[in-house]
Order: structure tokens, then C-alpha cells, then sequence
């Protein structure tokens, strides 16, 4: 029933998957940390990340779309978005990262500028909130910016963080 | 009143209220009918709302100020792919439905208008074009475009705004002949999507295509897909009613 064709650019799903996998890598570089001996005083270390990725639609139910693609970047892999935009400029976005020795779940939520646009763009804040395999201890957030292509329902999404492990 | 008086009567008025039928008419004058068409759990469809205002008993129906439409919030009109670029109303207004784009065109309706004169009450057919709007706010906006012809030629823009679960229409008052009182609408009906031509950019020239729709969810709610409107009266008098889409294959 939707679009057929993969919006140009950076989808949003992308994005997501992008920033998901520099959570995740931060995550897992978190998790690693975990299972050392637990230092006396030591220096938080930060996970530079900048990931993208450009996903493609794959069904929706009502106000929900979910788009499915691939992710590169630190934590490379296959991502699974949950779109949700019911006409209030705030969207939500939860999506699985699905990498090598593990995956991360996080949800974002965003504004959205110019709907009536092809291709609205938003941006907004990504939370870390579960994993598994390697990243089963993985957390932290980031900043998530995005674009949703509103003809053939792709989304392009960009994560950029500084995250802490 | 005794207390199993009152539970009495609290029971009998509860069942009553349940067992009013949706998309009768309420005490206060108004009644809705929705359609979704065609009615495909997770597939692409086409909402069309039928509203009717009846005056009160020995009172006339005032004009409208706003109408409150509500919605299942997870239909899917934000991500129904209508309204692509959007019209602006100065120009709406001043050369009418001509200077929209094609891709900011969203659905089509009539309405029926009333003029009361002394010695009869006029009715006048209004053709409906909705459109998407100039969105300041982040939110989707609609212009609905009414035009008339005979006994009153006029034109109104009616503007909405999408919001989750509901649409709100602002209804200006709509003159007729000097000295005579503003026209007062009686029924409207509003179809969201339907045969729509849309154009897209493919390789550097214009390919048409037909918008998919209003996407309905995957799952159908007990009791159907609600619908509800509120209408409220320049006198300060409102109105409600409210319908439901049986689920498919329950009707």
C-alpha cells in the first residue's frame, strides 16, 4: 500500500541504526568495563560517535511505520525501525541494532519540521535501553537527526553522541 | 431516595446510555456517519465523514464558529502520504482552488447551507475541496474550500489543524445578501483521500500517481474504529455525536 521507492539520501531508520551502533559501541566498550576489576579512581572514557544509515519501508499500521536496513558506522549491522507519527510534531522512533556478538534496542523521539514537505526532517534524543550478547549491559544516549520521507515512507537517520563508558 | 432506589437508577441510566445507538442523533441536534472504504485491516483507505445539525425544539440552528472532529489516534492521516506540498490561502483565496498544487490537494466534500429569510428557508449546495495548508506550527494543517453559486455566490475558507486524534475546524460566518442573516450550514460530508492525482519528479519529468491513502491499523478496537464530532454555535450552543466503523467482517 505505500511507496515503492527508497527516498534519496540518509533515511531516518539510517540514522537510527547509525546511532544506534554507537550506542551499542559505547555499550559494549561500557560492558567491558563492567567485567574488569572495578578501578579505585579511574577517568570515564567517551565513545565519539557519528553513524548513519538509510533504511527502506517495509509495512505500516495506521499511524505506525516500520522500515527495516542497513546501518554503518561504529556498530555496524541490520536495524528494524518503529515509526510513530500521529500528527503531533513530536515523532518516536524504538528500533533494534543487530550486529555482530550482539544487539541494541533504543527508543528516540524527535520534532519534526515542515509535514507538509516530501521530506520533513526532526531531530531530537536517543536512548540507549537494552541489548544483548556483548551489549547485554550497554546504555547511554545521544543526539538523533533524521529524515522521513513521507511518498515512499524511507527513513534516513544520522546519531551523533559523545557517550561515556 | 433510598439507596437501592438510587443504584436502581443509576443501572437503568447507565444501560440506557449504552444502549443508545451510535450515529443517532443527540439531544443537542447533531449526528455523524463514518466510512472507511475500502475497510482492509493494515491496507490504505478512504475516510469519509457525513455530519448533520438539526435545530431544537422551537429554537433555529445557529450559525457554526468551530467543529471538533475525532479520530482512532492510531489512523494513520499524518502518514497517509496526503498533502505532499501544501496551498497557500491568500492565494486560495483570491483565484480559488486553481492555485493549489496538485500534490496539496487531500479530499473533496459538499455541504448544505441555510437562509432563512421571512418567507422561506433557502437551501444552497456547497462544494468542499480540502487542501493541505502553510504549516507554522509543526502540525499539519487543512483548508477546506467551500464554494457556492446559487441564490449566494460566495466562497469561504474554512482552516484546520491536525492534531493527534482530532481535527479542528475553524468556521468563519458566511454573509449572504445585506440585511439578511449569515447562512447556516445543515449537513456536511468530507472524504480524506479518494481519486487523487499526485506527481512526483522521476528522472527529471512529471510522473503521476495515485496517493495510497489513509492507512488503517493492523488490529480493529472492540466495539469498531470510533468517531466522534463536537460543533460549536457563534450563540455558544454545542452539539455532539459520535458513530463507530464496525470492525470488518462484524457488520
Amino acid at each position: 500500500m505505500r511507496g515503492k521507492r527508497i527516498v534519496r539520501g540518509h533515511g531516518f531508520a539510517a540514522a537510527t541504526l547509525a546511532l544506534l551502533a554507537a550506542s551499542l559501541s559505547v555499550a559494549a566498550a561500557h560492558a567491558h568495563a563492567a567485567r574488569r576489576p572495578p578501578p579505585a579512581a579511574h577517568a570515564a572514557s567517551v565513545l565519539n560517535v557519528h553513524d548513519e544509515g538509510r533504511l527502506r519501508f517495509v509495512h505500516a499500521s495506521g499511524s505506525v511505520i516500520i522500515d527495516e536496513g542497513k546501518v554503518s558506522g561504529t556498530f555496524p549491522g541490520s536495524v528494524r525501525v518503529r515509526f510513530l507519527y500521529d500528527g503531533e510534531p513530536q515523532v518516536s522512533a524504538q528500533f533494534t541494532i543487530i550486529g555482530h556478538g550482539g544487539s541494541i534496542s533504543a527508543r528516540a523521539t524527535g520534532r519534526l519540521s515542515s509535514p507538509t514537505s516530501v521530506t520533513p526532517s526532526f531531530s531530537g534524543k536517543m536512548t540507549i535501553t537494552g541489548g544483548s550478547g556483548r551489549y547485554a549491559h550497554i546504555h547511554g544516549d545521544g543526539d538523533l537527526y533524521g529524515v522521513y520521507n513521507r511518498r515512499t515512507y524511507a527513513l534516513t537517520v544520522q546519531a551523533i553522541g559523545k557517550l561515556p563508558y | 431516595m433510598s439507596r437501592a432506589n438510587a443504584s436502581l437508577l443509576l443501572a437503568v441510566t447507565l444501560a440506557l446510555c449504552c444502549c443508545a445507538p451510535v450515529g443517532v442523533a443527540t439531544a443537542q441536534g447533531a449526528k455523524i456517519d463514518a466510512r472507511l472504504t475500502p475497510e482492509r485491516l493494515g491496507a490504505a483507505t478512504t475516510v469519509s465523514l457525513g455530519f448533520a445539525l438539526s435545530p431544537r425544539n422551537g429554537h433555529e440552528l445557529a450559525p457554526l464558529s468551530a467543529m471538533q472532529l475525532a479520530y482512532p489516534a492510531n489512523l494513520g492521516l499524518a502518514t497517509s502520504g496526503l498533502g505532499l506540498a501544501y496551498c497557500s490561502p491568500p492565494a486560495l483565496e483570491a483565484t480559488g482552488s486553481e492555485a493549489c498544487p496538485a500534490n496539496s490537494r487531500m479530499g473533496s466534500g459538499s455541504a448544505t447551507v441555510e437562509l432563512p429569510l421571512r418567507i422561506e428557508t433557502v437551501k444552497e449546495r456547497v462544494s468542499l475541496e480540502l487542501f493541505a495548508g502553510p504549516s507554522p506550527d509543526g502540525y499539519l494543517h487543512v483548508l477546506v474550500y467551500a464554494s457556492g453559486v446559487f441564490p449566494v455566490y460566495a466562497q469561504v475558507l474554512l482552516s484546520g489543524v491536525l492534531e493527534r486524534g482530532q481535527l479542528k475546524i475553524a468556521v468563519p460566518q458566511i454573509p449572504s445578501f445585506p440585511g439578511a442573516p449569515d447562512l447556516v450550514m445543515t449537513e456536511m460530508h468530507l472524504t480524506l483521500g479518494g481519486p487523487l492525482t499526485y506527481y512526483e519528479n522521476e528522472g527529471g519529468r512529471l510522473v503521476a500517481y495515485h496517493p495510497s491513502g489513509v492507512g488503517l491499523p493492523s488490529s480493529c478496537p472492540a466495539g469498531g474504529f470510533p468517531f466522534a464530532a463536537t460543533f460549536v454555535f457563534v450563540n455558544g450552543d454545542q452539539a455532539s455525536a459520535r458513530t463507530a466503523v464496525p470492525c470488518p467482517g462484524r457488520s
